[in-house]
């Protein structure tokens, strides 16, 4: 790396023969030299792009020999426990693949495994973006995209998982079934197109499977390449620091040393499903049996990332249920089948244009805001992941139940309230502790860090050295912008109220703006290492805001 | 970054590109490692003294870790490799992947090895670049966003002048009749999944269960008439699985499909008379015969087989998402999302003491649709 | 205390260390992992207890001694709650157990859940307080003195109950004669079975629904259970079948023939048996809701820390 190595004529020769078709040389570079913000949370979406890669090289695996066939044979194969067991030729031929083909178990397995860590890393992506207020203009779109695919990529899980045809994965398919049915008039005829006639039929695995392999990996896979050209053109967002601004990017080149890295994580990724799906078991089909329609195991559950559509089926209660005349819609079924899924992926999908419409910020967002600096922001996607998270555990609520020798309608009790109670709660205690770090980074700014050195002054009163953050630090510190807000109380040069302060919308637009920015503190003339914790003996009053003296007086 | 560095930079090719902490490779050899008080200082996340080469001794280090992390990544590979043929399937007198303990050992053997060899990959790559490389960090500018105005003026003006000259705007009759034409096209992916499945109709009020047919266990390997179930084989606080009885062919132990399977099983309760509820009607006491009760054992809620019964409380549980049912009062829902109670099916005892059903279900069995108890 | 002085000293030094915050995401993720390791119950219960030590089965008729041996058990252990004929009534907080036969008494004794201390509360399965001996007695003396004669009594004696213990042997080649013995039967019982897969589908369409695919059991309603499987004997599932202790339905001999509860003892004790294909953790075959907990804390926190390597603030000391 000290010296420019003349490349060698066979990479010259290629690179040439690339460059007279392609024209490629100046973008190459460029492309080459693409800057990756070094942060391990800049990596959680490429869990997931690298759980994706492997799930459809495992994906192609199992298709050599999976028979998505629900056509009923006695099993002979080699598995004894099953012989002259009758089965669908799906779940015959999942147990040729665990026990007739070397490595199959193992393949199953990484497929099942990838599939939990794709969503979950899409999962903490998510959240990653959202509490860093990534997904601002100019991101928006992606971030849609990204949405999209975590939907896409639930639906996919589902269907996978359905089709072995063992006995959890043909209750998934029966669930899907019932809320459609309960869908008002087109219900029964859209379940009867589905599944080509009465449940199960004979056609729902081949369709699943149709679906699985085909259909929606196809635009997932669009959709993920659209994503990643979206994020290569647009770039990435990063944490501030030394010399990150809203103009430029800082990190490390993809050449040499970000392909290297991000090579070695793909191998980490792989390395550790493998180890996973080579040591744990998931979803042993063949211990499960087969499906039949008239059998149930206690302890059913779908996937983790369903959980939150079985907890919602599970607590919402038939109070709202409307019969009249003999015709019922059954709501129990159909909010947590579809409102609940609504309101978790629609509130998220809006969520950055209601947040600028809120603010009025129109501006460009390079650099990514601490969450704490967004605390109504933060709060929110607090009080979101604890609505999420109580429905997901309600999902397993049997389970709970039985572990922790809880009643079970205990359990269903307690989620039914605190799913509603627990996100305000969430929310206000969030909100709270942004506000409080805020107070704590004001203080730290202006002040110094404590340095954990106690000493006694002349006077005989004990202090804690401070001691001046680095300048990294500071850059950290000092990158709270106030939080953009329209002007709550605008009146133009006549004494009217803007235009886009009137009306309804204009006035819960105001109520919300206000509500958004009201408890954010302000960082407003505060200089660094200004504070008087600094300068101990020596309290100069002149560069101390009115905070300061309060605290001054105080102690 | 000062003004110097940039001069070594990018031999005038790209502006945006900059190397923050080295020059670029023409400016030879200057990294910040060998100027510790350097310019860098002004920008990029690292402070000088974390941008640098690696002294040379360094370097050899990691190589020799970095070598040590690949050779453990080619002996985890071929360990993958002989794992792979140490277990043929369906060998005689060979060990053999279908036994379970001889799959375990396979899965582990394969996953261990592959999973090192995975490892051993990634952590050599890491140390390489974390440990070989020099370590810098570079700039890139984001693209300035939006476009300048007199861009966007310049692409207005051609599209609309493209779009003047196709006459799409200034044709109506052309455009509507083009909009038109295409209308029957999107209906027709529609109309073509018309055939894959067939219309409801009454099918989904109607089972195969008929006034005298018999009843067998569920699952029970029995033949004939000798698989019917008696009224006295249940005692009371006894339950049991059991489906219509069909003459059996050789495809479906029981004759049925599971489509007819999934509509007409039921669970069959005993209890004393006594238990009944008041509130049962009469119309329902009659369905049930000396204290055995029918129920159909496919919940009003999603569909899933709600056959937990518990024999102190007469509840029916269903174990998906815990709609409970009063087996004591026609399956009333009594707790759960469930909307309506457990459809009862009418029963009865031919000449000799055999159960039988007296008739269909009492209402739609499986998921409560919108029309489930039109006509009721 | 100087120790831990300096412990703390250490600690406080290093408490702004910029990796000190992944230090202690890790050390936490650690503990909980290790925490639910612990708390989670060893998978190796089904299997240790096949292969437990222990008891004779006296086969001969029980003697008028057994029966007194087995009042006297009676009315030390028994009588305060089901009162002295076993009839309770009142003042007694017991059931009448008259009616209930001696496979129902049989089943309670032996899963020890009978003596208990609280009438109301449904019991778990525990050491049982009588050993073998104890239990042929007072069931001599139930089934002569107090019990109903049409209720069910011990089923066949071929079904194996619970292997002999060495406690209850003075020397060692008994013993081994009666484990041997015992072993013999079970696998007779076991292997036996005309038709494992029709046992499967009696246990799905009748059992799995509260005892959970794995017979890892499930919950009921108000607070109640339906117990673990694992542990029991193939004569206890047979009791627990034809008497339905607790919320449990019965299943008579009548409508699940003797040979298809043989079918469906062996379908389970074989499952349980079966090693888990899959790899050695099986998560105590909890299924999805325990895959889903490990793929968060173990597969995602591993990546994520091999991410944190691999984009650690690389320093010239480091």
């Amino acid at each position: 790396m000290t010296r420019t190595t003349q490349a060698p004529k066979a990479l010259r020769n290629a690179g040439n023969y690339i460059d007279d078709r392609f024209h490629l040389a100046k973008t190459g570079k460029k492309q080459l030299g693409k800057v990756f913000p070094n942060h391990w949370s800049f990596m959680l979406g490429e869990i997931a792009l690298y759980s994706f890669i492997i799930l459809l090289v495992t994906g192609v695996f199992l298709t050599l020999w999976f028979k998505p066939s629900m056509a009923e044979i006695v099993y002979d194969g080699a598995y004894e426990p099953m012989q002259g067991v009758t089965m669908s030729e799906a779940y015959a031929s999942t147990l040729y693949i665990n026990f007739e083909v070397r490595g199959g178990m193992l393949i199953r397995q990484i497929h099942h495994w990838a599939a939990l860590i794709f969503l979950a890393a899409m999962l903490i992506h998510m959240l990653r973006v959202f509490f860093t207020g990534a997904f601002r203009k100019p991101r928006e779109i992606n971030w849609l995209i990204g949405i999209a695919l975590f939907a896409l990529a639930m639906v996919e899980g589902l269907f996978g998982y359905s089709l072995p045809d063992d006995l959890p994965s043909g209750m998934g398919v029966r669930i899907l079934q019932g809320v459609m049915m309960a869908l008002p008039i087109v219900g029964p005829y859209a379940s009867m197109f589905l599944f080509g006639g009465a449940f199960p039929g004979e056609d729902i695995i081949p369709r699943l499977y149709m679906l699985h392999i085909l259909l929606i990996p196809g635009i997932l896979l669009a959709l993920v390449g659209a994503h990643i050209l979206i994020l290569w053109h647009q770039k990435h967002t990063q944490y501030p620091g030394k010399g990150h601004t809203e103009k430029r990017v800082v990190g490390t080149p993809m050449l040499p040393a970000f392909a290297v890295k991000g090579g070695a994580f793909f191998f980490f990724v792989f390395a550790v499903i493998t180890a996973l799906s080579g040591f744990v078991q998931i979803n042993p089909i063949h211990l499960f049996g087969p499906f039949t329609p008239t059998s149930i195991t206690s302890g059913l559950q779908p996937d983790w990332y369903m959980g939150f559509m079985e907890g919602s089926l599970r607590i919402f209660p038939n109070w709202f249920d409307i019969d009249v005349a003999g015709y019922s819609i059954p709501t129990a079924v159909l909010v947590p089948g579809l409102v609940v899924p609504g309101l978790v992926f629609g509130a998220m999908a809006l969520w950055p244009f209601v947040e600028a419409w809120i603010s009025g910020d129109r501006r460009h967002h390079n650099v990514a805001d601490r969450p704490r600096n967004a605390p109504v922001r933060t709060g929110m996607g607090v009080a979101g992941i604890t609505f999420y998270g109580l429905l997901w555990m309600a999902g397993s609520n049997d389970i709970l139940s039985e572990t922790f020798s809880i009643s079970l309608y205990a359990t269903t009790w307690f989620f039914r309230i605190t799913v509603i109670v627990g996100p305000i709660i969430g929310f206000i205690i969030a909100k709270r502790a942004c506000l409080g770090l805020q107070r704590r980074d004001r203080e730290q700014l202006e002040h110094g860090y404590e340095s954990g050195t106690i000493q006694q002054l002349p006077s005989g009163e004990f202090i804690e050295v401070h001691k001046e953050s680095s300048e990294d630090v500071v850059h950290v510190l000092e990158s709270k912008e106030p939080v953009s807000r329209i002007d709550v109380r605008a009146l133009d040069e006549n004494g009217v109220e803007a235009p886009s302060s009137r009306g309804l919308m204009g006035r819960l637009r105001l109520r919300l703006a206000e509500w958004y920015t009201r408890d954010n503190v302000s960082f407003e003339g505060v200089e660094p290492h200004t504070g008087h914790h600094l300068r101990h003996g020596a309290h100069g009053e002149d560069n101390l805001s009115p905070q300061d003296r309060e605290e001054a007086a105080t102690t | 970054m000062t003004d110097t560095n940039r001069n070594h930079d990018n031999d005038g090719a790209e502006g945006p590109d900059r190397v923050i902490g080295t020059p670029s490779s023409a400016a030879g050899s200057r990294v910040i490692a060998d100027n510790p008080q350097g310019d860098a200082s002004q920008e990029g996340a690292y402070s000088p003294e974390e941008t640098h080469t690696r002294p040379e001794e360094l370097q050899r280090k990691g190589e020799r870790t970095a070598a040590m992390w690949f050779t453990l990544a080619f002996l985890g590979g071929v360990g993958f490799l002989v794992s792979y043929f140490l277990f043929p399937p369906d060998a005689e007198g060979h060990p053999s992947i279908a036994s379970p303990l001889i799959g375990q050992w396979s899965n582990m053997l394969m996953g261990g090895t592959l999973a090192l060899s995975l490892f051993g990959i990634a952590a050599g790559m890491t140390v390489w670049a974390r440990q070989i490389m020099p370590h810098y960090e570079v700039a890139n500018d984001y693209d300035e966003l939006p476009s300048p105005p007199e861009e966007k003026s310049s692409f207005s003006d051609f599209f609309m002048r493209g779009a003047d000259e196709s006459g799409f705007t200034k044709r109506p009759l052309m455009r509507r009749t083009l909009l038109l034409a295409m209308a029957p096209l999107g209906l027709a992916p529609i109309v073509l999944l018309r055939d894959t499945g067939p219309l409801p109709r009454d099918t989904l009020r109607h089972t195969l269960w008929e006034p005298g047919m018999h009843m067998v266990v569920e699952g029970a390997a029995r033949h004939g008439e000798e698989g019917w179930i008696h009224e006295d084989d249940l005692t009371p606080g006894g339950m049991i699985s059991a489906l219509p009885y069909v003459e059996p062919d050789a495809e479906h132990p029981h004759g049925l499909s599971l489509n007819d399977q999934a509509q007409t099983v039921i669970l069959l309760i005993k209890m004393h008379e006594r238990e009944f509820s008041e509130e049962m009607t009469r119309e329902q006491r009659n369905w049930t015969h000396n204290g055995i009760v029918a129920y159909s054992k496919i919940c009003t809620h999603v569909g899933c087989p709600a056959a937990l019964y518990e024999s102190e409380s007469h509840r029916i549980l269903c174990p998906c998402h815990q709609s409970t049912f009063d087996a004591t009062n026609g399956a009333k829902v009594v707790f759960g999302p469930a909307n309506r109670p457990l459809p009862m099916l009418p029963i009865t005892v031919d000449e000799e003491g055999y159960l039988v059903a007296d008739g269909d279900f009492s209402e739609p069995v499986g998921p409560t649709f919108w029309d489930a108890q039109r006509g009721k | 205390m100087t120790r831990n002085g300096e412990t703390v000293k250490w600690i406080t030094a290093r408490r702004r260390h910029p990796l000190a915050g992944y230090v202690v995401v890790t050390l936490a993720l650690t503990l909980f992992g290790v925490g639910y390791a612990v708390i989670a119950p060893g998978a190796e219960r089904a299997e240790a207890q096949t292969l437990a030590a222990e008891a004779a089965a006296a086969e001969e008729q029980p003697t008028a001694e057994d029966v007194a041996e087995g009042r006297e058990i009676y009315n030390k252990t028994c009588a305060s709650c089901h009162g002295p004929n076993g009839e309770a009534g009142e003042g007694y907080t017991g059931p009448d157990i008259t009616g209930e036969g001696a496979a129902a008494v049989d089943f309670q004794v032996s899963t020890g859940r009978m003596p208990s201390m609280n009438p109301d509360a449904q019991m778990p399965r525990k050491p049982p307080v009588l050993n073998q001996e104890e239990i042929d007695d007072l069931l001599a003396y139930y089934n002569a003195e107090l019990g109903d004669p049409g209720a069910p009594g011990v089923p066949s004696s071929d079904i194996p109950g619970e292997p002999p213990k060495r406690a209850d042997f003075e020397d060692h080649g008994a013993y081994e004669e009666a484990l041997e013995e015992w072993e013999a039967k079970y696998e007779d019982y076991i292997e036996g079975a005309k038709n494992p897969n029709a046992g499967m589908e009696l246990y799905l369409a009748n059992c799995a629904h509260c005892h959970s695919w794995s017979g890892q059991g499930g919950a009921l309603t108000g607070g109640r259970w339906a117990p673990e499987i694992g542990d029991a004997t193939p004569l206890q599932i047979y009791e627990a079948m034809i008497t339905g202790p607790g919320t449990m339905p019965e299943f008579s001999d009548k409508v699940i023939t003797p040979d298809e509860k043989q079918d469906l003892i062996a379908y389970v004790k074989d499952l349980q048996a079966e090693p888990n294909a899959g790899g050695i953790f099986d998560l105590n075959r909890v299924a999805q809701v325990a895959e889903g907990f490990i793929a968060w804390t173990v597969g995602l926190t591993l990546i994520v820390a091999c991410a944190i390597w691999i984009t650690a603030k690389q320093r010239t000391h480091d």
